[in-house]
């Protein structure tokens, strides 16, 4: 299932419940997630902040299957996914969920386009459709002017936008980035800035983690994360620019 | 001298912390010097038997013998035979001998026995010496070799001609080639020895004019022995007016034509041993490459460091190749030692020479070959990478870009057609070209052992029924441990790449399971990645395994059977990626959150 | 989910008061002498959306003032069928103010002191935990923060308003970090006892 097939499911997209995680045993234990619980709604952005150890990467990676929770369900699109075989969370990782790492993790060897087409080709379709999605896609992020370079020959930021537009390549219910800007520069963390609000406009579920509060502000809510559990939650689409005024100075 | 301690140190820090590659390596190493050093050493060997019993019976330098041919009613001439042994440079002699063929009968079965009629005192030249029982005394005295083939030993009855005697006793002697080598006194059989008192020798003989006679003849010069026969020996065709009933000439035969053929018996083993061992020593190259290859990402690393702090290229380079040098080193001793004490089980010759082969003498030519060869492996596969390293930037090799990833279009390109799991191996293939041809030179140099081998075995088949069987055995025995010898190197090398390329594709193989490939997916890669070169390699082997062969014995042109060749190749396949599939399943398993973390970009 | 609280308690009914919208004023008359509209319009295009909350008659009524103080004058002019307009113009010690204020380097009060003091009297009189109340206080600025940078988003390349914005955002970065700092001491004071 993927985004485009996924219009009649009316609840959250991604749904964790009880969701824990440890690491070690006895004195060694370390309880990186504590019973968190989350909905994301279709369409929404939601941005996970905190200090670093608090548990937020964790968090993401239990929610796009590359780790296994210690307790707790996690449910995509109303069907739960902890407890799948390997070979079925890849199969899912292929159509409904898409991954963008801070560390970028594109494929050294391989051209922009063909980093973008490669879950294309994971997942079977034939090469000149992936070849063609790679194009659409390369040029949603203002990169086609680049597609044929390598990786060593891209920027940070030109990097990233590739590893977004290969998170979107075959159109997942979710978009699971892990400190996307960790890596970059003022300038290029504006660049993948526009490019995650404009996801956002375009109706994508995004889940972001980040300790950036920029990114965290393109949100359309906003949780803090410390220790392994959830301490604060915000809606921030409601912001009106009565308050800006105050904001900037502009007291009585 | 400071400088020598430091990269002595640094080299042995270095060994300590990766002890299992150095294991690896010191093994590799060490079993293609044992190969070499057991080929080498049997030349050695094949001297010291025959010597410790030429000593010990005072063996003859010249055997010369004349006979009757057969039914002609000529006797042999006798007179031409006692006046060789007053020829100029001749100062002692035995004999003349009677000889006479007969057949020999002990515990049911015949065979073909060459009888000689001796005195019960001893012969100043060749007295064969006992090793059991006692000379003659109204009984025989059988040759060690064919007594030992026949099963008799001192006290056994058996029958010669249609007489019953006694063995009294069990004897070497060098003056003539142990059983079963062919004698060639007048005519060639394989013939066993027996000696027997000169009356007994005449009875047997069915007509006195049949006798053949023999004499063992001591010269001034033993070394001039080949001369003294090429100038007595009757030339090949008869001179003008020979006539049917003339009696023929004497034959002569030299020590070290008897010596020659002792050493037949073991010189196909030898050869065996020696290809075998240059093809363990181009197996253990691949093996070094494989493994020097694998640390480069590491000691390009190294490199920075040191020269960060100030060391220089030469420096550099000078521990790098310390490292190996010192394995190579402790490996060829090893092998030396080894092929030291492994000698005697290969080549214990027949019964019929005097003591055992025992541990041959290290001579300076064995130990300067094995050391040069140990040296050249380390030196060879550590000198690019050494030199390399050496001269890359320090910036560059504490950045560590110096080992990216080489990108080969084409085989990108193609592999986004296949399959999924041949797209991930061909990539991961690609990413090391020369892993690839290291694998597949693996793979063509161990088939080409093995086809080799089917042929000699082939070979040996087919002339089994000429041979000795216990020769067959052994041989059939050395061609196995070399075959095996190959196929564990070969089968640890396989492993090792297959361990190697996991560890060096993890990130991409966690990277393809986030972006939705299956584990499965992922290790059938990794195998095919592997699969692939051994198929060519195999391929490749069956040429050079058949021009191995024609090389080494060209006189032989057995193949092996048609099956067995076709056979190869998929075995090869199949062994590999069941070998492999193990590394691969582990290799595709981890969990990739863990290895996405970890690995920056 | 609480709606996120406001930094101070005020709420805006009639519009925030400029606060030095007299020294804007005297400045914005440094060039030509203008009508009240026009400066009241060339405000409006400097502030950008944060106009919109400009309290309508206070650029007026400190026009009126600054004339009192003797900073500007002002001039009747006729309009044929309109009431009246007055056109301001600066003085010369109208000028000399707004010379002196050009050349003040002197920046708003910091934030830190009053929240640190909240924190700190938190924490000694037990009335709440200080790590609490530093991530309601963040979470606080952040929709600050999101509403600030959408409205920065939203203006056209080379705005100057868009400038302004981006330092309302900038300066929420900061102060969000020295949050951070806050947490992490916080915090570990906490386990400390």
């Amino acid at each position: 299932m993927n985004a485009s097939e996924s219009l009649q499911h009316l609840g959250p997209v991604l749904r964790a419940r009880g969701l824990e995680k440890q690491y070690g045993q006895g004195m060694g234990l370390v309880r990186a997630l504590d019973a968190v619980e989350l909905e994301v709604a279709a369409g929404e952005t939601l941005a996970v902040m905190g200090p670093s150890g608090c548990g937020k990467s964790t968090l993401l990676h239990l929610l796009g299957g590359l780790e296994r929770p210690s307790a707790g369900e996690v449910w995509l699109e109303g069907r739960r996914i902890d407890g799948l075989s390997e070979k079925a969370l890849a199969r899912l990782r292929r159509h409904a969920i898409g991954f963008v790492f801070q560390a970028f993790h594109l494929m050294d060897e391989l051209t922009a386009t063909e980093n973008v087409e490669l879950p294309a080709l994971l997942a079977g379709r034939s090469p000149r459709a992936a070849r063609r999605r790679a194009a659409e896609l390369l040029e949603r992020v203002g990169l086609t002017d680049r597609a044929a370079h390598l990786p060593s020959a891209l920027s940070g930021g030109e990097r990233q936008r590739v590893a977004i537009a290969r998170a979107l390549s075959n159109e997942p219910l979710v978009v699971l980035a892990d400190e996307p800007t960790g890596n970059l520069d003022s300038s290029a963390t504006l660049d993948v800035l526009r490019l995650l609000d404009g996801l956002r406009s375009s109706g994508q579920t995004l889940l972001i983690v980040t300790h950036d509060s920029r990114i965290a502000a393109t949100a359309d809510r906003l949780i803090s994360m410390r220790d392994g559990a959830f301490v604060e939650e915000t809606r921030l689409t409601h912001g009106s620019t009565g308050r800006l005024g105050e904001l900037a100075g502009l007291e009585g | 001298m400071g400088r020598v301690l430091l990269v002595c140190r640094l080299a042995a820090r270095d060994l300590r912390r990766r002890p299992a590659e150095a294991a690896l390596l010191l093994l590799a190493i060490t079993a293609a010097i044992t190969t070499l050093a057991l080929g080498l050493g049997l030349r050695e060997v094949l001297s010291k038997p025959y010597q410790s019993t030429r000593a010990a019976t005072a063996g003859p330098d010249v055997v010369a013998s004349v006979s009757s041919p057969p039914d002609s009613g000529v006797p042999a001439d006798l007179a031409g035979l006692k006046a060789l042994a007053r020829a100029p440079g001749v100062v002692g002699h035995s004999g003349p001998y009677p000889v006479v063929w007969t057949k020999l009968g002990s515990h049911g079965q015949t065979v073909d026995a060459r009888v000689e009629g001796r005195d019960t005192a001893p012969a100043p030249v060749d007295q064969p010496k006992l090793t059991e029982g006692s000379w003659l005394g109204g009984g025989v005295v059988v040759e060690a070799a064919f007594a030992d083939a026949l099963g008799v030993g001192a006290g056994d009855p058996i029958t010669l001609g249609r007489r019953s005697f006694r063995v009294a006793g069990v004897a070497v002697t060098a003056a003539t080639a142990p059983y079963p080598e062919l004698t060639c006194l007048a005519h060639c059989v394989p013939s066993g020895l027996v000696w027997v008192s000169q009356a007994n020798a005449r009875s047997l003989a069915p007509q006195s004019e049949s006798l053949a006679y023999v004499v063992n003849l001591k010269l001034a010069d033993p070394a001039a022995a080949p001369a003294f026969v090429d100038a007595h020996n009757p030339p090949e065709n008869a001179p003008p007016g020979a006539r049917a009933s003339d009696p023929m000439p004497p034959l002569l035969q030299s020590w070290q034509e008897i010596h020659d053929q002792t050493a037949s018996l073991v010189r196909n083993q030898r050869r065996a041993l020696l290809t075998g061992g240059w093809l363990l020593v181009l197996l253990a190259l691949a093996s070094v490459a494989v493994l020097v290859g694998g640390r480069m990402a590491d000691q390009i690393r190294r490199v920075g460091l040191l020269k960060a702090v100030g060391a220089t290229p030469s420096l550099v380079a000078a521990v790098l190749l310390a490292e190996y040098l010192v394995v190579a080193l402790l490996a060829a001793a090893a092998g030396l030692a080894v092929g030291r004490l492994a000698t005697p089980l290969l080549t214990d010759p027949t019964a019929g020479l005097l003591g055992s082969a025992g541990a041959p003498p290290l001579t300076i030519s064995t130990v300067g070959l094995v050391t040069a060869v140990a040296l050249g492996v380390a030196v060879a596969a550590t000198f690019v990478p050494a030199v390399r390293a050496a001269r890359t930037s320090t910036v560059l090799a504490l950045a560590d870009s110096a080992r990216a990833p080489r990108r080969t279009a084409w085989l990108i390109a193609i592999s986004a057609r296949l399959p999924v799991p041949l797209l991930l191996g061909l990539r991961v293939a690609a990413r090391r070209p020369r892993r690839v041809v290291l694998a597949t030179a693996s793979i063509a140099i161990t088939v080409s052992g093995i086809v080799a081998a089917l042929a000699a075995h082939a070979d040996l088949i087919d002339g089994a029924s000429a041979s000795d069987p216990s020769q067959t055995d052994r041989m059939n025995e050395v061609l196995l441990v070399i075959t095996i010898t190959l196929v564990a190197l070969a089968a640890v090398n396989a492993i090792f790449i297959t361990w190697a390329t996991a560890l060096d594709a993890r990130h991409s193989s966690a990277l393809s399971r986030a972006l939705g490939a299956t584990p499965q997916q992922v290790s059938a890669g990794l195998s095919a990645a592997q699969v692939l070169p051994a198929l060519a390699g195999a391929i490749l082997g069956i040429p050079g395994g058949l021009g191995l062969i024609a090389a080494v014995d060209p006189d032989s042109t057995t193949l092996p059977p048609l099956w067995q060749l076709l056979a190869v190749v998929p075995g090869t396949v199949l062994v590999v990626a069941g070998l492999t599939a193990v590394p691969a399943r582990i290799g595709a398993r981890r969990p990739a959150a863990e290895i996405l973390q970890s690995e920056l970009a | 989910m609480p709606e996120a609280v406001g930094v101070s308690s005020r709420e805006p009914s009639q519009g925030y008061q400029l606060r030095v919208v007299q020294e804007v004023l005297l400045a914005l008359l440094a060039k030509e002498p203008s009508h009240g509209y026009q400066l009241r319009a060339r405000l409006e295009l400097a502030l950008g959306p944060l106009a919109e909350a400009l309290n309508a008659g206070h650029v007026y009524v400190t026009l009126n003032r600054l004339e009192k103080a003797g900073l500007v004058t002002s001039e009747r002019v006729g309009q044929i069928d309109r009431p009246d307009r007055k056109v301001y113009e600066l003085t010369a010690a109208g000028r000399a103010r707004v010379m002196e204020w050009l050349g003040d380097t002197s920046w708003p009060k910091p934030a830190p002191a009053e929240f640190h003091l909240k924190l700190v009297a938190a924490a000694a009189a037990g009335l709440g935990d200080p790590v609490r109340l530093v991530d309601a206080q963040r979470h606080a600025l952040l929709a600050g923060l999101a509403a600030a940078q959408r409205a920065a988003l939203a203006e056209p390349d080379g705005s100057v308003a868009g400038l302004l914005l981006e330092g309302v955002v900038l300066r929420l970065q900061a102060d969000l970090r020295w949050l951070e700092a806050c947490a992490q001491y916080w915090t570990s004071t906490k386990e400390r006892r």
